[in-house]
C-alpha cells in the first residue's frame, strides 16, 4: 500500500516537472545596467535607451535597410530592421565602467571570467563565447585579459 | 505507337510547364536586386578585355571601366559581385578564360577577411545567374551555407516556389528577357551621402588569414602564372568595415613573398582626392559615380604605364562597340 502511494506520487511529480518544463521561457543573456534590463531583440526606442552622442549607419552591399549603431558614453547599441521596426542585435561595450549583469567588466581577469560564466563556452581563437538562446555573450581576451566584451543576438 | 506519342508529348508538356513556372518564380535582377544581374551582363560581351577586376562590392562599385577607355584606351571587365568570397573570385576567373584571356587580372582583396559562406542571400546574387559549367558546379559546392542544398541551385523552384503567391510587374516584364543594368560590370551610383562616422572598430581575434583565404588566393596565382597573366592586388578605398594594420601585413607579405604588385588605395585617399563629404553614396563604404571616375583615371595611369596596355580607341572594331557603351552609358549617367 505504501509502496502503491510512492509510486503514484513520484508519477504525480514527474507530471508536474513536465507541465512545469513546458511552460519554461528560453533563457537569455540581458543586460542590467542603471536599474534597466536590455534585452537582444527588444524594439529599439529613445524613451528607453536614451539620446545618443553619435550616431552611423552601415548599409549592406546589395539588400535594403540599415544596421544602426548609436554611440552612448559607454556602449554602443547595433539595431537591425525588421518588419518594419528597429531591434536591438548588439551592445558593445566601450569601457571599463560598465559590466555584465553577472558582473564582468572589461580590464577584468580571465579567471574572473571563468569563475563567473564557466567552461561551457566555444572558443575561437582568442574569444570565448557563450550562448544562451539565440543570444550570445562574446569576450576577446588578450594576455589574460578581457579586452572586449559584446552581446550579439543570432539573426 | 499512337500511346508512345501522346505519353511523350504529355512528359515534354510537363517539362516545358516546369521550365517555365521555374523562370517565373526565380528572381529577375532587372529592377530590384540588380546586384544579381551584374554576373549574366558579361556573357553578352563580345570582344576582348585587356584588365578584368575581380572582387567584392569594392570593384563594382569603385571602377569604371568606361572611365579607364575613355581616359586610356584600356579595355576591361569588372566581374565584381555582392560579398564575392575567394573561391568565387577563383571559379569566376576559371570561367572567364573559357571566354578570353586578359592580359592582367586586378584582384580586390577585401575578402581575405571571411573564412567561410557568409549567407545564402549573397551567395545567390553571385551563382544564379551564371552559366552552366563546371564552375558553377564547382563554386555552388565550394560556396553554399549549412542550410543550402545543390538541388536547389539546379532546380530554382525548390528555392523560389513560395514567390509564386508575391509575383512583380518585375516578374513577367523580365520573364525572358533581362535587363542590363551595368557597364562592363561598372554599377553607376550618384547618390551623395556624405561620411560621418562608422561603429567603433573590435579588437581582432585572429590576426592572420584563414588558410583557405591563402589556398584559394594561390589558386588564382597559379591559374595567373599559366595563363602568362599578370595579377594584381588592391585593396580598394572603402573606409568600412576596417582594414586592419594587420591585413596589410599580410598581404604585403603575400605580395612580397611571389613579387605581385599590390596598390593599397586607402592610403592615396588625397593624392587619388576622394573627398568622402562628396565622393561616396553611402557614407564611405563605397564610391558614387564621381569618386570611381577618379579612382579609375587614378589607377588606369598606373595600369597604362606599368603593364604596357595598348591605346584601343584607334582599332576601328573595339572604337566602335565602345562608342555604343559609351552612348549607353551617358545615356544613364545623364538620366
Amino acid at each position: 500500500m505504501k509502496l502503491r502511494k510512492i509510486f503514484i506520487l513520484s508519477l504525480l511529480g514527474l507530471c508536474l516537472l513536465g507541465c512545469e518544463n513546458k511552460e519554461t521561457v528560453e533563457e537569455s543573456f540581458a543586460l542590467k545596467y542603471q536599474n534597466q534590463t536590455f534585452t537582444l531583440g527588444e524594439v529599439f526606442s529613445k524613451e528607453k535607451y536614451g539620446e545618443e552622442l553619435s550616431y552611423s549607419e552601415v548599409s549592406s552591399c546589395a539588400f535594403e535597410g540599415l544596421d544602426k549603431t548609436y554611440r552612448y558614453s559607454d556602449f554602443e547599441v547595433t539595431t537591425y530592421p525588421i518588419d518594419g521596426e528597429e531591434k536591438v542585435a548588439v551592445i558593445y561595450f566601450l569601457d571599463e565602467n560598465i559590466e555584465t549583469t553577472e558582473g564582468l567588466k572589461i580590464s577584468d581577469s580571465l579567471q574572473k571570467m571563468l569563475d563567473l560564466y564557466g567552461t561551457d563556452y566555444q572558443k575561437e581563437d582568442t574569444m570565448y563565447q557563450y550562448q544562451k538562446g539565440n543570444t550570445l555573450l562574446k569576450f576577446i581576451v588578450s594576455n589574460d585579459t578581457v579586452i572586449s566584451i559584446e552581446y550579439v543576438l543570432e539573426i | 505507337m499512337k500511346r508512345v506519342g501522346i505519353v511523350f508529348g504529355i512528359l515534354f508538356l510537363f517539362i516545358v510547364l516546369f521550365v517555365f513556372i521555374s523562370e517565373l518564380v526565380s528572381p529577375k535582377y532587372s529592377i530590384h536586386l540588380v546586384e544579381g544581374g551584374m554576373i549574366r551582363d558579361y556573357y553578352l560581351e563580345n570582344t576582348h578585355h585587356d584588365v578584368l577586376f575581380l572582387g567584392d562590392c569594392e570593384v563594382y562599385a569603385n571602377l569604371n571601366p568606361m572611365n579607364l577607355y575613355e581616359n586610356y584606351g584600356i579595355t576591361s571587365y569588372v566581374r565584381g559581385t555582392s560579398q564575392q568570397l575567394m573561391w568565387q573570385s577563383y571559379f569566376i576567373l576559371k570561367e572567364t578564360l573559357h571566354y578570353e584571356t586578359p592580359k592582367v587580372v586586378v584582384l580586390n582583396v577585401n575578402a581575405m577577411r571571411y573564412s567561410e559562406p557568409v549567407s545564402e542571400a549573397y551567395n545567390r546574387l553571385t551563382i544564379d545567374e551564371m552559366k552552366w559549367s563546371k564552375e558553377k558546379i564547382e563554386i555552388i559546392k565550394a560556396s553554399m551555407t549549412k542550410e543550402e542544398n545543390f538541388f536547389s541551385y539546379l532546380f530554382p523552384i525548390l528555392r523560389y516556389h513560395s514567390r509564386i503567391t508575391s509575383l512583380t510587374d518585375e516578374d513577367f516584364t523580365y520573364l525572358f528577357q533581362k535587363k542590363k543594368n551595368t557597364h562592363n560590370g561598372f554599377l553607376i551610383n550618384q547618390n551623395v551621402k556624405p561620411y560621418t562616422s562608422f561603429p567603433t572598430e573590435r579588437p581582432l581575434t585572429q590576426s592572420d588569414f584563414s588558410p583557405i583565404d591563402y589556398e584559394y588566393l594561390d589558386k588564382i596565382r597559379v591559374l595567373c602564372e599559366e595563363n602568362k597573366i599578370t595579377l594584381v592586388l588592391m585593396k580598394a578605398p572603402s573606409l568600412y568595415p576596417y582594414w586592419y594594420p594587420e591585413y596589410e601585413e599580410n598581404i604585403k607579405r603575400y605580395a612580397n613573398t611571389y613579387q605581385l604588385d599590390y596598390y593599397n588605395f586607402l592610403e592615396k585617399i588625397e593624392e587619388i582626392g576622394i573627398d568622402y563629404q562628396k565622393d561616396t553614396y553611402d557614407g564611405g563604404l563605397h564610391l558614387n559615380l564621381t569618386g570611381a571616375n577618379k579612382l579609375s583615371t587614378y589607377f588606369g595611369a598606373i595600369l597604362k604605364e606599368k603593364y604596357s596596355l595598348q591605346d584601343h580607341r584607334n582599332d576601328d572594331k573595339i572604337k566602335e562597340v565602345y562608342e555604343k557603351k559609351l552612348r549607353e552609358y551617358y545615356k544613364e549617367v545623364e538620366s
